[in-house]
């Protein structure tokens, strides 16, 4: 069932809101972000084959040099991660660890589909699970109270804000203890921009960002949650390990139906009981039932209306994800999971 | 033609504003850290890297890349300043 969208005015041209902050419409109903994208879409083309040369030329400076792993990849079992991975096994033959961070709300459909994808392109695989209560009362908190600077709510829930915040600190000290040179992330097109798609990391900029990242918290789960986080003694000790992030879902060909196809010829099945935004995750409903709550936006509606822009999802598509409401279902099965 | 300090912190203003708070300039002073402030992240600041290389024709070393340099519009104005 979708929200009535006649008492709500979105852009003609993506999907963003009226109620999306700090947004303008012009006379013909566009929003100023897509006026914006203009200038930009005429370099697109270019930019992508740039950076798949840029990717190349990485890859083949750092395969095979270390000691067991040329890449980790934040793996979470949703459709994204997942083709990323077959993408550098199959096409640059690296050899990959998987690393997935099992959040206590991980499908079980998306959990078999770890283990046959890991199975079927021969790569190791960490699971990281941290204790119940710990998660509980971080998601709990995340749920509500507002922990996380506003600028940070604009791209993503507070509750997917602080699960990722955790999966890139995991990946890059594992990264750090193995001496892995590329850490990669399956970031949809519209998630992350091109222009952050091969990062090298940064010891100094990794510390401050990780200083932000427990001071958002009250101190006490903020204690609790530190030995996820890099070490400070890592910064000098591993300084010359610090890996490149990679997300090529951005500048390589994406299409949501045909990366499924060629998933699901691997064994992979989208799974059926995750919300239209996930492939993986059973708290991600409740995460934005409590975002449009409080902020009034879906979260996922930057990531979804910058893909209607770069024309890789078909808006009436966009509009289903965004202004469906969420499954009562499912919010209901994490509320009362998380004792909310 | 050499762009005055207030022009630099204009066009540095105008990148945070559209990319990061999509429009939304109210919680941006002049020394607002970016990372304290949540308004971009370890990763957002090689946008800001890129953009900054693109506009002012300057190159960024990877050692530049600390926040004393990069962290709220009056580090990156100093910072360039001295690059250009």
């Amino acid at each position: 069932m979708t929200r009535n969208l006649e008492k709500l005015k979105i852009c003609q041209r993506c999907i963003l809101p009226e109620t999306f902050p700090g947004i303008t419409f012009d006379d013909q109903g566009v929003c100023n972000h897509c006026r914006r994208e203009e200038k930009r879409a005429a370099r697109a083309p270019g930019k992508k084959a740039d950076y798949r040369h840029r990717l190349d030329d990485l890859i083949a400076e750092v395969r095979d040099q270390a000691p067991c792993y040329d890449a980790i990849m934040a793996y979470s079992g949703g459709k994204d991660s997942s083709y990323t991975m077959k993408l550098l096994k199959e096409r640059y033959g690296l050899r990959i660890l998987a690393l997935t961070f099992d959040n206590h709300f991980i499908s079980p459909a998306s959990l078999e589909n770890i283990a046959r994808l890991t199975d079927q392109l021969d790569i190791d695989h960490l699971n990281f699970t941290i204790p119940w209560p710990v998660a509980r009362d971080l998601f709990s908190c995340t749920a509500t109270r507002d922990i996380f600077p506003a600028p940070t709510l604009l791209r993503a829930s507070a509750i997917c804000t602080a699960c990722i915040g955790i999966v890139k600190s995991l990946v890059l000290k594992t990264a750090l203890e193995m001496s892995i040179p590329l850490v990669a992330f399956g970031w949809s097109p519209g998630q992350a921009p091109i222009q952050s798609a091969i990062m090298k990391t940064n010891p100094t900029l990794t510390a401050k960002n990780q200083q932000a990242m427990k001071n958002a918290y009250p101190p006490e789960l903020s204690r609790r949650l530190e030995r996820y986080l890099i070490p400070a003694v890592y910064y000098d000790r591993y300084a010359d390990r610090f890996p490149c992030n990679i997300h090529p879902l951005a500048f390589f060909d994406y299409d949501e139906e045909a990366i499924k196809k060629e998933l699901e010829a691997t064994g992979w099945r989208a799974p059926e009981d995750t919300d239209t935004n996930s492939s993986n995750c059973l708290l991600n409903a409740f995460a934005n039932q409590c975002h449009l709550e409080r902020h009034g936006f879906h979260p996922y509606v930057w990531e979804i209306a910058n893909m209607v822009r770069q024309g890789v999802m078909d808006r009436d598509e966009g509009i289903e994800k965004i202004y469906t409401d969420q499954n009562a279902n499912m919010v209901d099965y994490a509320r009362e999971k998380l004792e909310l | 033609m050499s762009l005055s300090t207030t022009d630099i912190k204009a066009k540095i203003r105008d990148f945070i504003v559209e990319n990061f708070l999509f429009g939304s300039a109210d919680e941006l002073a002049d020394d607002t850290s970016f990372l304290d402030g949540g308004i971009i992240d370890s990763t957002g600041v090689l946008e800001l890297v890129e953009f900054l290389e693109e506009e002012f024709s300057v190159t960024i070393d990877d050692e530049e890349l600390i926040p004393e340099n990069l962290d709220s519009i009056n580090c990156v104005t100093a910072f360039l300043e001295k690059k250009l």
